[in-house]
């Protein structure tokens, strides 16, 4: 990411929530984005176009103990 | 001078279970074991700051009457006449839930939280309220508005977080066992940090009607106790589903505490190459390794495997609770944030910066990975076991963002890094003492089944426990 991170982070949400940076930990929870970041572009290829949120509901029923 | 506390009263000392077997028995009256346990408070929680409120006398009438029951030959179920508190975001109709905070110090839900509700029809007495992190939102037990809770191994010591009085009031012997609630390893790590027992079910096994959100796609209810059998009774009375959480599972709730037996010859328990491990304390590691001889001493089998996807899983879990947590915060984060403690300000405003594509990438890869977890985990082993704290526990000191501590926020969010994966996977975990470390703090392990093998877990934990005494040591602390 060529933006500093923190600099989206203050501008998201400003733009749309209406939050304002809080204090200075703010900056450095906000930076600590910059690994997650980095994180999701090493991801990219893996979500499929039929994932979505409620397979996992499923996938808990598929994967679990057979004999509690 | 720092005096020593009163003499506690033997009935103090028992498990929840004994002290429910000695109800039922008639050899303990629900008052008696209910003043024991304000009793305890009252010697012991200045130094510890565990409870937020206590309703002595609620309590006390509630206990008289439960004892007439008995004395009738009637009881509720299978924890009558034991005293529990509880994490103060469970919501009892018209009583102070403060969930740990300034903004909502006033708040008195209308409604009463479906877990409460069930432990009382249990025959449980409700003594009152403990303290937390704010809004749940902290791994250390740090807390602006009430002040923090401490470590009754060393006072100076996080306690965990974010069911840091629960930890700590179960481990001090104030009360018999607690609820607490997990998005990240909020039950595991203050259990493992004060040397108790917790259980994270499963994802949707345990209603979360009536207690606060945090994040809605990992939060969980859970008990803390001092044994695996005490988890397990209160698991089965909490679990299963609640017409009031549409969330809520129907998969049938096994009588858990009846499968523990001991027995766990054959049963193969997976040892993580990868992650879990990275940077673990040798102290802890050594305290890990001889927990895994004693359970191979009873005839499990250790095997050593990789967790498939732990770098997706890590930036997965990452995004979910925050973004959740933001939204539910947001009207406050515009309105009052000076009301919040720093550390949580400033870790809600940074779940605004992530974008919605993320948010729902990461549960729409929750599935799959659960699936491949599944084949590549489960097809190999029936559980998988982790330090539940990779390092020693840290002090206050050293994890106060909001002092300014040089490092505290990177100190703050090592803690817990082996437990939130756990969250992301939805699978159930047990919190166990194995030891101590050089410092005279608590180290656990933790244990992870398929989904709904929360008897599986609770099995082994409590084979573990027949073999080891670390759950029955006392913290010796000073009144305060």
């Amino acid at each position: 990411m060529s933006e500093k991170i923190e600099r989206v982070v203050k501008e998201q949400a400003a733009t749309w929530s209406s939050v304002k940076r809080p204090n200075a930990a703010g900056e450095e929870f906000a930076a600590g984005l910059g690994g997650v970041q980095r994180g999701f572009e090493k991801r990219r290829g893996e979500l499929a176009f039929e994932d979505e949120p409620s397979s996992f509901e499923a996938a808990l029923q598929e994967t679990k103990e057979r004999n509690p | 001078m720092k005096k020593p506390r009163q003499a506690p009263s033997p009935l103090t000392q028992l498990t929840l279970v004994e002290a429910c077997d000695g109800v039922a028995k008639g050899e303990i009256s629900s008052v008696d074991l209910t003043k024991a346990a304000l009793s305890a408070f009252d010697a012991g929680d200045k130094a510890i700051n565990s409870a937020i409120a206590l309703d002595r006398d609620e309590a006390l009438a509630a206990a008289e009457g439960l004892d007439k029951l008995r004395k009738a030959g009637r009881t509720l179920g299978c924890l009558h006449g034991v005293p529990l508190a509880h994490k103060d975001m469970y919501y009892r109709a018209g009583k102070p839930c403060t969930c740990g905070s300034k903004i909502r110090k006033d708040f008195r839900p209308t409604y009463t939280a479906t877990a409460i509700e069930r432990l009382e029809q249990a025959g449980s007495v409700t003594l009152g309220t403990l303290n937390m992190a704010e809004f749940a939102q902290n791994p250390t037990g740090h807390n602006a508005h009430f002040g923090h809770c401490r470590n009754p191994w060393g006072l100076d010591y996080c306690t965990g977080g974010s069911s840091s009085g629960s930890g700590a009031a179960v481990a001090a012997r104030f009360i018999y066992g607690a609820l607490g609630s997990d998005t990240g390893g909020s039950i595991r790590l203050p259990a493992s940090i004060c040397g108790v027992t917790g259980i994270k079910a499963t994802q949707t096994r345990v209603s979360r009607h009536g207690a606060m959100p945090l994040s809605f796609s990992a939060d969980n209810v859970g008990p803390l106790a001092r044994t695996a059998r005490d988890c397990a009774r209160l698991l089965r009375v909490i679990a299963g589903h609640d017409p009031a959480d549409p969330t809520s599972s129907s998969e049938p709730v096994p009588d858990y505490e009846a499968a523990l037996d001991g027995e766990i010859r054959g049963m193969v328990i997976g040892i993580p190459t990868n992650f879990f491990f990275d940077g673990a304390d040798p102290e802890v590691q050594q305290a890990f390794d001889v927990a895994m001889r004693v359970l191979e001493a009873r005839g499990a089998r250790t095997v050593k495997l990789a967790i498939p996807h732990m770098d997706a899983i890590n930036t997965y879990v990452s995004v979910i609770s925050r973004v959740e947590g933001a939204t539910i915060h947001a009207e406050w984060m515009r309105g009052r944030p000076q009301d919040y403690a720093i550390h949580l300000s400033g870790r809600l405003y940074a779940g605004y910066g992530i974008p919605a594509v993320h948010y729902l990438e990461a549960l729409s890869r929750r599935g799959p990975i659960l699936r491949a977890l599944g084949r590549e985990v489960f097809g190999k082993v029936d559980v998988f076991a982790t330090p539940t704290l990779r390092l020693k526990v840290p002090t206050l000191a050293a994890t106060d963002i909001d002092a300014g501590t040089a490092g505290a926020v990177e100190a703050f969010n090592a803690v817990s890094i082996n437990t939130r994966a756990i969250n992301y996977m939805g699978l159930p975990s047990v919190s166990i003492p194995c030891g101590f470390d050089s410092n005279g703090l608590p180290i656990g392990v933790q244990i992870q089944g398929r989904p709904f093998g929360e008897g599986r877990i609770l099995r082994m934990a409590d084979a573990y426990q027949r073999d080891t005494d670390w759950h029955k040591r006392r913290p010796n602390f000073a009144a305060g």
